[in-house]
């Protein structure tokens, strides 16, 4: 059982790691946004920038379809890492009144029923009717100066699905052994079925207004009646 | 009865039933249309080769799609609105400008909701944020709990229809709207609505002073003291805000464009406030990276899910059954209306709008209200903003309504009933909101035909 949860723990953080990874796409995004807003702007008042090493080497075409490309990868690796930090909705009516071993038992199923087959599937067919098929054929960007090599961002959909497949066997092998495993090992596991959604965002914010409040002392409500008289005084 | 109508209605029954188990609502849809793909194949109504339009559906509908690349760059923008502290200074500013006024503090809260409306969108999120920030200080105040709290939910609630707001985004993808009309159009519904609000705190606070007594003397400031937090805290966020829509009413920029400039713009704030470091930074591409994968993991459940419904007559059984119901679009746009309010019990905007608007689309488009819409192209957006003031609407009504739940959860000192009872004004101002738009199409349909014209 302590095995099986080191691998849970090792699966939990390569998907993790894939994940934080991809969230720092957000920077480049912006950038080339703003980048494709600005040249558009540049051209109108400058018109040989056409000619400059940067526009030859990043055109407005390739520009948009780099700004979609990035977020396909953004949104299909985070899939993976969204699921482990028990980012995905859940609808919370029924699930706040149900004991932890119930609710264990549900994501030990779902994970079964609806979520393996679903990712397995997903990544074997876009592998061979997406990545794979526009690989042979050389496809590229229907626009002739759009960017080249359509399957590196159709595979976004195989890589996206093949770690969320990696986050449910982990999540999967946490509760098995939160379920059959002996109880000293039991709080290690229960990371899923413990908190419930509103609990965690009520925690979070309380911890960023913490933190707000000691940065601005003079805005924290509580105390401004004495730092506005001292002020005064 | 044939398969083609029993398998659909299969389908609907099992999404509603496992969805409530708290499995995650993404996982839910794929692996359901997954199984019902299965189910169709082994009763001859699908075939194998069916399921190769699962990934390539994938990938079209919210990969290669530039317009949604708007909604991870607002989300991105609204997380690091929230983390440089902003709100909280907005707050603190608003207050001390509508301090002579009746109800200020409940004032300065609707405020909030509008300005930040446009950078949040996530109920749960945003309902919390303005009842931990808010709601200590008015009761502390003396304001009645029930006018607290009925202030704090509905404000948190305005940031799904006032734009940019990511709602909007999806809308406009699910029923082939520019998003620009969307967010035009949604305007003045949202600000008609806070409107409203503002109204009616100041009646309250005007006929019955002790729910919602002023700032006392001695908290006074001088007026050059506030024009310079107003410059400081106020300006900036509300002109990067008039930046990003700005531009997209203009038509200078697409929204996908609009949401970049927000994005780098916001961080921009970041800096100047000297909130930016490299670990603010990664916290907020975490966070962000996180809500994102959520809308966009239900994106795809639901493509998966509508493929195999559509496949197996789902299409069909929707249409028949409105059709036998023999209502006229009236009578359609009335029980749209009803479903969509029921489900936004237990629904956030984000199941509801890639589920259920997918299965009503069809309809929805070969709707006819004749002269009803001055303009024919404007139908679908009218129709849009007044599901969006519907949802709304019904994240606030007892006893289920979505934000009263998160409230409750953030809020422990106050009771339910409280809750309940405070929220019932604002619900029934929703309604009058909502009659309006229906009864007036051109609340939402004369500034978008006068922008674009």
């Amino acid at each position: 059982m302590r095995a099986l949860l080191s691998i849970s723990d090792g699966l939990s953080a390569i998907t993790d790691f894939v994940g934080r990874m991809a969230a720092w796409l957000f920077v480049p995004m912006a950038l080339v946004i703003l980048y494709d807003v600005l040249q558009r702007k540049l051209l109108n008042i400058y018109p040989e920038f056409q000619q400059t090493l940067l526009y030859q080497f990043l055109p407005s075409t390739k520009a948009q379809e780099l700004e979609w490309h990035l977020h396909g990868f953004l949104f299909m690796l985070c899939l993976g890492f969204a699921y482990i930090r028990n980012g995905h909705v859940r609808v919370e009516v029924v699930r706040e009144r149900l004991s932890e071993r119930t609710r264990a038992w549900i994501e030990l199923f779902g994970c079964l029923i609806f979520v393996l087959p679903y990712t397995i599937l997903v990544v074997d067919l876009s592998l061979v009717e997406l990545a794979w098929k526009s690989f042979l054929i050389n496809e590229g960007s229907s626009a002739t100066t759009g960017l080249p090599m359509r399957w590196i961002i159709k595979s976004s959909v195989v890589i996206g699905f093949g770690f969320l497949t990696v986050a449910a066997i982990s999540i999967m092998l946490r509760h098995i052994v939160f379920l059959f495993g002996p109880a000293e090992l039991r709080p290690l596991a229960n990371r899923y079925v413990k908190g419930e959604g509103v609990e965690e965002l009520k925690h979070e914010v309380e911890e960023e207004l913490a933190r707000d409040a000691a940065d601005h002392p003079e805005h924290h409500f509580g105390d401004r009646n004495a730092n506005n008289n001292g002020r005064r005084g | 009865m044939p398969w083609y109508e029993i398998l659909p209605a299969a389908m609907l029954i099992c999404m509603a039933l496992f969805i409530f188990t708290g499995f995650p609502v993404a996982l839910v849809l794929g692996g359901l249309g997954l199984a019902f793909g299965v189910i169709g194949i082994m009763v001859g109504e699908f075939r194998v080769a069916h399921f190769n339009a699962v990934p390539l559906r994938i990938y079209a509908g919210s990969v290669e799609n530039i317009i949604l690349v708007a909604i991870p760059m607002f989300i991105f923008m609204g997380t690091m609105l929230e983390k440089s502290g902003i709100a909280e200074d907005l707050l603190y500013t608003l207050q001390l400008l509508t301090r002579r006024l009746p109800g200020g503090l409940a004032l300065s809260v609707t405020l909030l909701g509008t300005i930040l409306a446009a950078t949040t969108g996530i109920i749960g999120a945003s309902v919390v944020l303005l009842t931990l920030m808010a709601l200590p200080e008015m009761l502390r105040r003396g304001y009645s709990p029930q006018l607290a709290t009925g202030t704090i939910a509905s404000s948190g609630t305005l940031g799904i229809l006032i734009p940019p707001s990511i709602m909007l985004v999806l809308m406009a993808d699910q029923l082939s709207v520019p998003v620009g009309v969307l967010f035009i159009g949604a305007l003045f519904p949202g600000l008609l609505l806070a409107g409203l609000y503002i109204v009616y705190i100041m009646t309250k606070a005007t006929l019955q002073p002790h729910l919602a007594p002023p700032m006392a003397r001695d908290e006074d400031h001088s007026g050059s003291e506030i024009a310079g937090m107003v410059i400081k805290t106020f300006i900036p966020p509300v002109f990067l805000i008039v930046l990003v829509l700005g531009s997209i009413f203009a038509g200078w920029a697409t929204p996908t464009e609009a949401s970049g400039i927000g994005a780098f713009g916001a961080t921009l704030l970041a800096i100047f406030k000297r909130r930016l470091s490299y670990s603010v930074l990664k916290d907020v591409c975490y966070r962000a990276a996180v809500t994102n994968a959520m809308i966009f993991g239900i994106f795809v459940g639901a493509t998966c899910f509508s493929l195999v419904f559509k496949r197996l007559g789902g299409d069909y059984l929707i249409e028949e059954l409105i059709n036998s119901l023999g209502v006229g679009p009236w009578g359609i746009l009335g029980m749209i209306m009803v479903v969509v309010f029921l489900l936004g019990f237990f629904l956030d905007w984000i199941e509801i709008t890639l589920i259920v608007l997918p299965i009503f689309a069809p309809i929805i488009e070969a709707l006819d209200f004749g002269n009803h819409v001055s303009n024919a192209e404007m139908m679908l957006p009218w129709f849009a903003i007044l599901l969006a003031v519907n949802l709304q609407t019904s994240f606030l009504t007892p006893p289920f309504g979505f934000a009263l739940f998160y409230m409750k959860g953030a809020a422990k000192t106050v009771r339910i009933q409280q809750i309940y009872r405070g929220i019932i004004p604002f619900v029934a101002m929703q309604l009058v909101g909502l009659s309006l738009c229906i009864l007036f199409p051109e609340i939402v349909t004369w500034l978008p035909e006068a922008v674009l014209n």
